[in-house]
């Protein structure tokens, strides 16, 4: 976020919780560095080597064993002050050609960082000369230990759904299979799917495509205008010019609502003059190092503003909440026109609108959904989440209520929110996306005995720096082991959009049979029996909003539906109805291996001597 | 240094947009970009400071200011050791919620209605020109809410916001000192004082 923050890395050595090292595959070497607290920091890249070298000199100092789970993270162990003052009278390292001492080992990564560097030089003479206790700030670690202890292996879940109904016991998902990510639609692809009047055939081809491996960015404007609802996916060309022409006159009448306010009225009409300062803030910081943003007096700020304004007129009731800025602004560069982008915009927001209602239900119902799933998916880590205060996953908030906007840089979130907006595999497939992540910095959480406030930093310190394919392969992985999990309790099916239509109310298996007559593409037909069965599998709801009627299970408030999404989100139903329903028939590239975790194996053989 | 630092929770809030992750980043690392993002969710920063000779780890929280995540916002108030109350200068509206702000902070922070708690009040964005809110008005608002201090700060050039922070930690030791002063409660009656009438409702 801070560009400065992040070439300037300096830290006392003593907060050192843990690091972690880039997979041997990957073509230079960086680490990340974790403290105490939770903070991490930004990679610090090596590109001209000198990373093994720093950290055999590291290990003068502190204690360093590798994680038996991830072997691309380090552990610290606690420090003994005593022995590391007598560890360093041994070196006699503050001499006077200490500075000279730490820069050896560094060699030469990003010059920018040498000056964060010599910071560590500082804290490194600093800190040694004087330890200090910092451990008061750490969760005493004896109360960890039994919560590690107890609640382990084959643990139970009984509260899971109705209880009495469905009591699992040692959930143990089917073995992950390896899934594969394809390139991005082109456009050749593209123009092939459309007939000589403008029809684009084999629809569900289309999205698989684009849920496999997204839009070419110079096609991306027009590909988004289908994928959210500013075209219709069945129109010809000639529709989709009375339907363009259309959409600009109903922008522009609505966007001379608030423009022909006066300031005299204004002054009587004070919902709307509070949503214009709130717009206008928000607007100033949105994007802002985005070239396409930057500069003061920037003439794409005043669009960003007028959409926003028109968008209050659109959809008076919801009005303008902090977030929206953050969801038009990948979309309005994309289009780089203003009433598209508008459009556009409106479509994406009919997809999440209810993250931003007025009571939060919709963000409440859906960090209780992760929390669900993660009770079948990873007991474990659902257990230490629980046992650290983070049951409630609030630290997922920022990642939902924008759907990841703030996490990734600004081309992957386009590439991102494409895939989503295909509403493949599953419903509400940006909560299993929410499982990946977590399941990425499952052993940084655990082996670091980090608590409450410590994961709620951790999280929020990971963003820009979650790979965004490799997320993507494995939540699609984990889709298919909850999937083609014989014991899914329904609640979770309901999630995922996976009870057979006989469980729908009737009004929505009427509009899933629209969809069922599509292809089928895929011929790699997977080993699992259960798959070919739900060809027809349709999705309960849209939208992220599913089997909320179940409720929270902590935030008490009764989870309802339609008060959370809103009848605005009604439209959403039938589209993402259809797609999933689809998927379930099996086009995808896996091939049952298990596993998953590829790379992991390490690029060091010697777990004892760490760096050699 | 020596001794080992305590662990002081921080909350910073008020409206949207009055500067409260820009003072954080002020205090805590000394920078400002007027271009940062608003914060979705909560954040915090951890600062080690040295006050009167003791060591603390400031632990700053911030939030979203906006009305509608209240109620995710709300339990991070929790524990709570200090609590700073911000608007900008030239936002009257910003200053008229600080009453808002105090409640609700009060109420979910499970704080004793009256029980003394050391608010800081802090006037952002005092190097603006266009100002809504005159320093005399915002002291006397301040003198009215139990004589919290007063601050003007700006994050944009630094006015003032270490001063508020370290301030902030002042206040707090000053309010526990005075509480230690005071004699405990206990269940023997000092009968040299006169004995305040009790309004209890069977015998008056």
């Amino acid at each position: 976020m801070d560009a400065r923050r992040k070439y300037n890395i300096s830290f006392d050595v003593l907060d050192l919780k843990s690091f972690k090292r880039s997979a041997p595959n990957h073509g230079w070497a960086y680490i990340i560095f974790i403290l105490k607290d939770g903070t991490t920091y930004p990679a610090l890249h090596f590109h001209n080597g000198g990373s093994k070298a720093l950290l055999k000199e590291l290990e003068n100092f502190i204690h360093i064993r590798r994680s038996p789970n991830d072997p691309r993270l380090f552990l610290v162990k606690d420090h003994d002050p005593e022995q590391l003052s007598q560890s360093i009278n041994e070196l006699s390292l503050f001499t006077d050609s200490s500075g000279a001492y730490v820069q050896k080992f560094i060699k030469s990564p990003y010059t920018t960082t040498l000056g964060g560097f010599s910071k560590v030089t500082n804290f490194l003479r600093d800190v040694l000369m004087t330890p200090e206790d910092h451990h008061n700030l750490v969760r005493p670690q004896a109360e960890v230990a039994e919560i590690l202890q107890d609640d382990i292996p084959g643990m139970e879940i009984s509260q899971l759904d109705e209880p009495g109904f469905e009591m699992i016991t040692k959930t143990k998902l089917p073995p992950r299979p390896t899934v594969k990510r394809e390139d991005p639609l082109s456009s050749q692809q593209w123009n092939s799917f459309f007939d000589n009047e403008g029809h684009i055939n084999r629809v569900e081809e289309l999205k698989d495509i684009i849920f496999r491996g997204g839009v070419d960015p110079s096609i991306r404007s027009e590909v988004w205008k289908f994928l959210l609802g500013f075209y219709d996916w069945d129109s010809c060309s000639r529709k989709r010019q009375e339907q363009r022409k259309r959409k600009v006159d109903e922008y522009f009448r609505m966007k001379l609502q608030w423009k022909t306010i006066s300031a005299e009225q204004e002054r009587r009409f004070t919902l709307l003059k509070e949503r214009r300062g709130l717009i206008d803030k928000d607007v100033m910081r949105t994007d802002r190092t985005h070239k396409f943003f930057a500069g003061d007096k920037n003439p794409n700020l005043q669009v960003l503003y007028d959409i926003l304004m028109t968008y209050c007129m659109y959809n008076f009731d919801l009005g303008y909440v902090q977030g929206m800025s953050d969801i038009l602004s990948p979309i309005l560069v994309v289009m780089e026109n203003e009433v598209d982008a508008f459009w556009c915009f409106a479509g994406a927001m009919e997809r999440v609108c209810h993250n931003f209602e007025m009571d939060q239900n919709g963000m409440k119902v859906q960090l209780s959904q992760i929390h669900k799933l993660m009770q079948v998916q990873d007991p474990e880590l659902c257990a230490y989440l629980e046992a650290h205060d983070s049951g409630n996953f609030y630290f997922c908030f920022r990642w939902i209520l924008i759907v990841f906007k703030r996490e990734f840089h600004f081309h992957e979130i386009q590439r991102l929110w494409e895939v989503i907006w295909t509403d493949r595999p599953c419903t509400n497939f940006h909560l299993i996306i929410s499982l990946a992540i977590l399941e990425s910095e499952k052993s940084t959480l655990l082996e670091n005995r980090f608590g409450f406030t410590e994961i709620l930093k951790h999280i929020n310190d990971i963003s820009l720096s979650i790979p965004l394919e490799e997320t993507l392969r494995k939540a699609e992985g984990i889709f298919l082991q909850l999937r083609d999990f014989k014991k899914l309790p329904n609640s979770i099916k309901e999630i995922l959009g996976l009870l057979p239509s006989s469980d729908l109310p009737a009004s929505q298996s009427m509009e899933n049979s629209m969809f069922m007559g599509s292809s089928l593409t895929s011929s790699s037909s997977s080993s699992h029996q259960e798959a070919g069965s739900k060809v027809d599998t349709p999705t309960l709801m849209a939208g992220g909003g599913a089997s909320a009627s179940r409720g929270l299970s902590h935030s008490g408030s009764g989870g309802d539906l339609t008060k959370a999404g809103g009848a605005a989100c009604s439209t959403n139903v039938a589209r993402s109805v259809g797609v999933s329903a689809r998927y379930g028939g099996g086009a995808r590239q896996a091939n049952g291996s298990g596993g998953g975790n590829g790379g992991a194996a390490g690029g060091m053989d010697d777990t004892h001597k760490v760096f050699t | 240094m020596s001794g080992r630092s305590k662990l002081l929770k921080v909350v910073l809030l008020g409206d949207g947009g009055v500067g409260k992750s820009s003072l954080m980043n002020r205090f805590v690392s000394n920078k400002f970009d007027a271009q940062s993002y608003h914060t979705i969710g909560v954040e915090f920063l951890n600062k080690e400071v040295t006050v009167n000779g003791e060591n603390f780890t400031m632990q700053i929280w911030d939030t979203a200011g906006q009305e509608r995540f209240k109620s995710l916002r709300t339990p991070f108030y929790r524990g709570a050791d200090i609590c700073m109350l911000t608007f900008a200068v030239n936002d009257r509206k910003s200053f008229e919620n600080l009453p808002m702000w105090k409640r609700e902070f009060l109420y979910y922070a499970d704080i004793q209605e009256g029980a003394p708690f050391p608010f800081i009040i802090v006037g952002n964005k005092c190097d603006v020109p266009n100002r809504e809110i005159g320093e005399e008005v915002a002291q006397s608002w301040c003198s009215r809410n139990g004589s919290a201090p007063y601050f003007e700060t700006s994050a944009k050039d630094a006015t003032n916001v270490e001063l508020a922070f370290i301030s902030a930690v002042s206040r707090m030791r000053e309010m526990e000192d005075q509480l230690d002063l005071k004699p405990v409660q206990t269940n023997s009656v000092d009968l040299s004082k006169k004995q305040k009438p009790l309004n209890s409702g069977c015998c008056s």
